[in-house]
């Protein structure tokens, strides 16, 4: 435990952790913004809107499963956990306090989890001011606690700290910070958006972190609106995935970290 | 038992046997100097002695066991190795209450530690602005953190100003003299620490070429030439070969003077009346053994 602490201690004595906070409450602000914003509102005259109305459960659980979009933070938070020790060579001293080394791993992975814990109630909270007055102005009912809204919630929560452990697994592999940032982006923002896009590549798409992801905060719109999620296991079969995947990542950041000289 | 005790180790990286069956051990209370031209394998030794880096074989033991079986190792090893081992963004203060927590250690030590090497007042300044100096008195505070008996520490002196290599040579002394700490400390600058060790080891090309005390490794150097200065140098160096010395004129006025005392000189300088004007003898430097020493051989 103590080392958790001391791992929490390290990120929240530098300034990088508030500024990531920031971007992602500005960069999710938008995407909910947008949400909202075109929620019941047709591309023509006819046609299926492209997100469902504010009164109905679906805009809800669609809103807050946005939340999801804030994993690519995390992950380079994460990856900054591992790769900062590098760079400044602080590892060093890390192992010299502790010198069994899985101990400092699975302190990171720990602490990694926490933080993708807290940035995800960040975003919940900032989501709140956002998704309630707009269901309540729209004369909507309010669901919290049933229509699938709590597990689209735990689920945007589980896949930031899932995200968060990635992004330790990747900066652990890699070291270097920028090739670990790059990495992720890419990962994130090119591989899983085209595997979960395409058709074709859905069947592959439904097995990344993000087909898990979805899977839990999965909004279950009427087929016929422009998003198709059919393609993706069940919920509890994506919590399962997402399980497994923090489990391969704790894993990768063991095997890199344990025997590795440290020169 | 010794306090830090190295034996057959080595360490190949690639193509390169960075370390090369070394063998040495540090005792409670001494200073040990461990030098040797950069990239002689001193820093690769005292990683493997910290557990940072695995060695190929041989054993690197604190206190009679490995530095990863310590249960605490900051209460018993103090260590500094690079000045740069610190996020720039980070305070001092907060550098070293984040090793306290991790050590499970009163955070209270964070502060006193930097009262003992003068950073008490910038210890809510970003390390990023300290200079190299400070950064190294920042090391030697996380050392001190778990009051450990054993201090192992790579080139300290680098990056500190003339006043500075005074304070830690007085702080270095103070730890092995007055506290019963063994010191090891390395450097490729051997003025940094010969007026400081008690001991000496000395690495070239990842091999031990010499260890012992101090005092018998200058002992081994050439004897120590006289310098006399004489105002009429000629026929004075006549008259020192004539009382048995071995005279090398080097211009000036100036003899270097072998196989005689200074008592001797002066009872020459008094019977050939000679007007003396410099009688010192020359200090066998130790940098000269150790230039000899490390140089490549053929």
């Amino acid at each position: 435990m103590k080392l958790v602490r001391a791992e929490l201690l390290k990120l929240f004595t530098t300034r990088l952790w508030w500024i990531m906070l920031l971007v992602v409450l500005l960069y999710l602000s938008i995407s909910l913004g947008a949400v909202i914003g075109f929620a019941g509102v047709s591309p023509e005259e006819g046609a299926p809107p492209v997100f469902p109305a504010r009164d109905t459960p679906a805009f809800q659980r669609l809103a807050w499963g946005q939340a999801v979009t804030g994993s690519i933070i995390v992950a380079i938070l994460g990856a900054t956990m591992v790769t900062t020790e590098y760079r400044y060579q602080t590892i060093t001293t890390t192992l010299l306090t502790t010198p069994r080394r899985e101990r400092v791993v699975a302190a990171k992975l720990g602490a990694g989890v926490l933080v993708g814990l807290l940035f995800g109630v960040a975003i919940l909270l900032l989501f709140a001011l956002g998704i309630i007055p707009a269901v309540l102005l729209s004369g909507g009912e309010l669901h919290l606690l049933d229509e699938g809204v709590p597990r689209v919630i735990g689920g945007g929560l589980a896949a930031l700290a899932l995200y968060t452990l990635l992004g330790i697994g990747v900066g652990s592999l890699m070291r270097n910070q920028i090739a670990a940032i790059v990495s992720l982006a890419v990962w994130i923002y090119v591989i899983e958006q085209l595997v979960n896009a395409i058709p074709l590549l859905q069947p592959i798409g439904r097995w990344t972190p993000q087909g898990a992801a979805s899977a839990l905060t999965n909004p279950g719109i009427d087929p016929g609106s422009m998003i198709d999620l059919g393609y993706l296991l069940p919920a509890w079969a994506g919590a399962l995935l997402l399980l497994g995947y923090a489990l391969l990542f704790g894993l990768l950041a063991s095997l890199t970290t344990l025997r590795r000289d440290i020169t | 038992m010794s306090a830090i005790e190295i034996t057959n180790l080595a360490k190949t990286f690639g193509a390169v046997k960075a370390v090369d069956d070394v063998s040495f051990t540090v005792q409670p209370g001494t200073i040990t100097g461990y030098l040797g031209p950069n990239g002689a394998g001193k820093t690769t030794t005292l990683r493997c002695l910290l557990g940072l880096v695995r060695a190929d074989s041989g054993a690197a033991l604190v206190g009679g066991r490995r530095y990863a079986d310590l249960k605490d190792p900051l209460t018993e090893v103090g260590a500094v190795l690079e000045a740069t081992n610190f996020h720039p963004g980070r305070s001092a203060a907060n550098h070293l209450k984040v090793i306290c927590t991790a050590a499970g250690l009163p955070l209270a030590r964070a502060q006193e530690a930097l009262e003992q090497v003068g950073l008490a007042d910038v210890a809510g300044k970003r390390v990023g602005g300290f200079s190299m100096g400070m950064r190294q008195r920042l090391g030697l505070a996380t050392a001190l953190l778990g009051r450990p008996k054993v201090y192992i520490l790579d080139e300290p002196a680098n990056g500190l100003d003339p006043s500075g290599i005074q304070w830690l040579r007085g702080f270095l002394r103070f730890l092995a003299h007055e506290q019963g700490a063994a010191v090891l400390v390395s450097s490729h600058v051997l003025a940094e620490v010969e007026q400081t060790v008690d001991n000496v080891v000395i690495i070239a090309r990842g091999r031990l070429v010499r260890q012992g005390s101090l005092a018998e490794l200058t002992a081994e150097g050439d004897e120590a030439p006289l310098r006399v200065r004489a105002l009429d140098p000629g026929p004075f160096a006549a008259a020192l070969e004539a009382a048995g010395g071995r005279v090398e004129p080097d211009g000036d006025g100036l003899l270097r003077v072998r196989g005689l005392d200074a008592e001797t000189v002066g009872r020459t300088a008094l019977e050939a009346r000679a007007v003396v004007t410099e009688l010192l003898r020359e200090r066998s430097d130790l940098q000269k053994v150790f230039l000899e020493l490390t140089e490549e051989r053929p």
